[in-house]
């Protein structure tokens, strides 16, 4: 609080306030003008003189969105997809990161390389080719075809994420347990995996979020309307009519709401996880 | 080691599957005179790339996609520096702001491409109408052949910095306060301490991170597609986008797949030549 009391601090705490301000506005100013805007009745909404808060509060965009479209059904389209690729990504790359890091087996230095090439590849390149190959495997039009998609992309990264995590565990408690009689599989499963907790989390996280917001794969490789995740049905709703602005922004809220709040719950975490990983 | 097998084989068979297979696929198509997706084809060996190095309209998307990878880290290094230096301090905005940092993140990109646009529209658009009460008239960004490219960069800055920042503020924690301190007693200014000790503490993480996010950034087709397809007038056509648009509007099957080749030789080079020449010494 010396800052508030010698007006030379405090004179030079303004452009680094002005600065906080600034960024503040930038990161939730837009977040909080798509809320409020949903909120607006018809008439608001295209005035020309736009307010900070709604001069009337309205729910009728929302009852719009859940009466004239099929937004339930994105919503649990989506969940089904970010749910599946979530646990088929955890199941994956954690044993990937523990066959590599603590089974040895050879390669593991080669990880960094592998995500890194997988980078390079420009997702659009793999779109015709994938295609064919989905339909050759009976996974074109279905969410077990995108999940697995998904975590083509989403497992690599996490992998290498978990490494990180592995390495911090000494290798003396696996032998510990190893002394007790523990097999490989029991270690792995009773002793590494809870420490692994906070890995866990993290990776959880990213592969919820990442295939939340996925837009490309899933527009081309799902055909039927009701199989649609969110982002795709939401491009939808955009371009079905001229622009319906109500019912835009509250479709645009709810759909970003649940990664939003799932983030405000959990990304203390995921924030600690990502740095624990990525500076290791 | 046969159970480390085991556990590593899902990974390799998921990769493989979903990108190695494909990935020669696309090789195998590059090298025909396919034009519908999956239509009968010729092979016709290097005339397709051929046809693609004498097209005007590749070079100028690759230039395009130049441009969008320097804006992109400019403003994202910009962005995520200031916010990982404010964040690293005391009190309740910077212990906040750890957090509610990665919401632009976190929101799905149809979503952030609404939001701004929401916010840019030139009749009710709350930007759009801020700088028009200081006298400054937006127009149609993205329907400006000019601006449209500079203001999609922006928007994807906002969408992707979060993740910059997280993990910088994470590297600038690991510098030790005592050589910080240290170098303050010494007689140097704020700037100089950053530069001759923190800058250099960082290097490896910021090497990662240059490396993976330029990859990332490159390869962004979404952001763009969502909001102009490419247009107006191919002034947002990057390499993405062009290989995306001669697919699926053009229907030159053998060509996107040569131009898309092409980008993945481009990118190894410039990887390459970015780990042989900035990588940190000790590394």
């Amino acid at each position: 609080m010396s800052a508030l009391t010698t007006p030379g601090r405090a004179v030079r705490a303004i452009p680094r306030v002005v600065v906080m301000a600034l960024l503040t506005l930038v990161v939730l100013g837009p977040i909080y003008w798509i809320t409020i805007s949903s909120f607006k009745p018809r008439s608001e909404l295209i005035s020309t003189s736009p307010t900070l808060l709604p001069r009337e509060w309205t729910l009728e965009n929302f009852e719009r969105l859940f009466a004239t479209t099929k937004y339930p059904l994105f919503l649990s389209n989506s969940f089904v997809v970010a749910i599946g690729t979530t646990v088929v990504t955890l199941v994956v790359s954690i044993a990937a990161a523990y066959g590599l890091d603590r089974l040895r087996v050879p390669g593991a230095g080669k990880i960094s390389g592998v995500v890194l090439l997988s980078y390079m590849i420009p997702g659009t390149l793999l779109i015709v080719p994938l295609y064919v190959t989905l339909a050759q495997l009976g996974l074109i039009d279905s969410h077990a075809g995108l999940v697995l998609v998904n975590v083509a992309f989403t497992a690599p990264f996490c992998t290498w994420l978990l490494r990180g995590f592995i390495l911090a565990i000494p290798i003396e408690i696996d032998e510990a347990a190893a002394l007790d009689g523990a097999g490989p599989l029991r270690t792995m499963f009773q002793i590494v995996l809870p420490l692994l907790l906070p890995g866990v989390a993290t990776v959880a996280v990213y592969s919820f979020v990442f295939s939340w917001t996925e837009f490309v794969f899933a527009s081309q490789f799902i055909m039927s309307d009701g199989l649609d995740t969110l982002p795709v049905g939401l491009k939808a709703i955009i371009g079905q009519y001229t622009v319906d602005w109500g019912l835009v922004t509250s479709a645009t809220l709810f759909t970003l709401l649940p990664t939003v709040l799932l983030f405000l719950a959990v990304g203390r975490f995921f924030v600690g996880g990502l740095i624990a990983g990525a500076t290791k | 080691m046969a159970l480390g097998y085991a556990l590593v084989a899902p990974i390799v068979v998921i990769m493989l599957v979903v990108i190695a297979y494909p990935l020669l696929n696309a090789v195998w198509t590059s090298l025909r005179d396919q034009r519908l997706i999956g239509s009968d084809s010729d092979f016709v060996a290097f005339e397709t790339y051929a046809k693609v190095v004498g097209d005007p309209s590749f070079w100028a998307a690759l230039r395009r996609s130049g441009l969008w990878l320097i804006g992109n880290m400019a403003v994202q290094t910009v962005l995520a520096f200031g916010a990982a230096l404010l964040m690293q301090r005391r009190g309740w905005w910077a212990r906040s702001a750890r957090v509610w940092v990665m919401l632009p993140w976190v929101v799905p990109t149809v979503a952030v491409t609404i939001i701004w646009q929401w916010m840019l529209n030139s009749s009710y658009g709350v930007v759009y109408k801020a700088f028009e009460a200081v006298g400054i008239d937006l127009g149609s960004p993205f329907g400006n052949p000019v601006w449209a490219l500079p203001v999609i960069i922006l928007v994807n800055s906002w969408h992707w910095f979060p993740l910059t920042a997280v993990v910088v503020y994470g590297a600038l924690a690991t510098v030790p306060g005592e050589v910080i301190e240290a170098a303050t007693i010494d007689g140097a200014n704020a700037w100089q301490t950053f530069w001759a000790v923190t800058f250099p503490l960082l290097q490896p993480v910021l090497f990662a991170v240059a490396l993976v996010g330029s990859l990332w950034s490159f390869n962004i087709l979404d952001t763009i597609f969502l909001i102009t397809e490419g247009g107006p007038a191919d002034a947002t056509t990057t390499l993405p986008v062009y290989v995306y648009n001669t697919a699926f509007s053009a229907f030159r099957a053998s060509e996107a797949a040569a131009a898309s080749v092409l980008t993945v030789i481009v990118l190894g080079i410039a990887a390459l030549l970015f780990v042989r020449f900035a990588r940190p010494k000790e590394l």
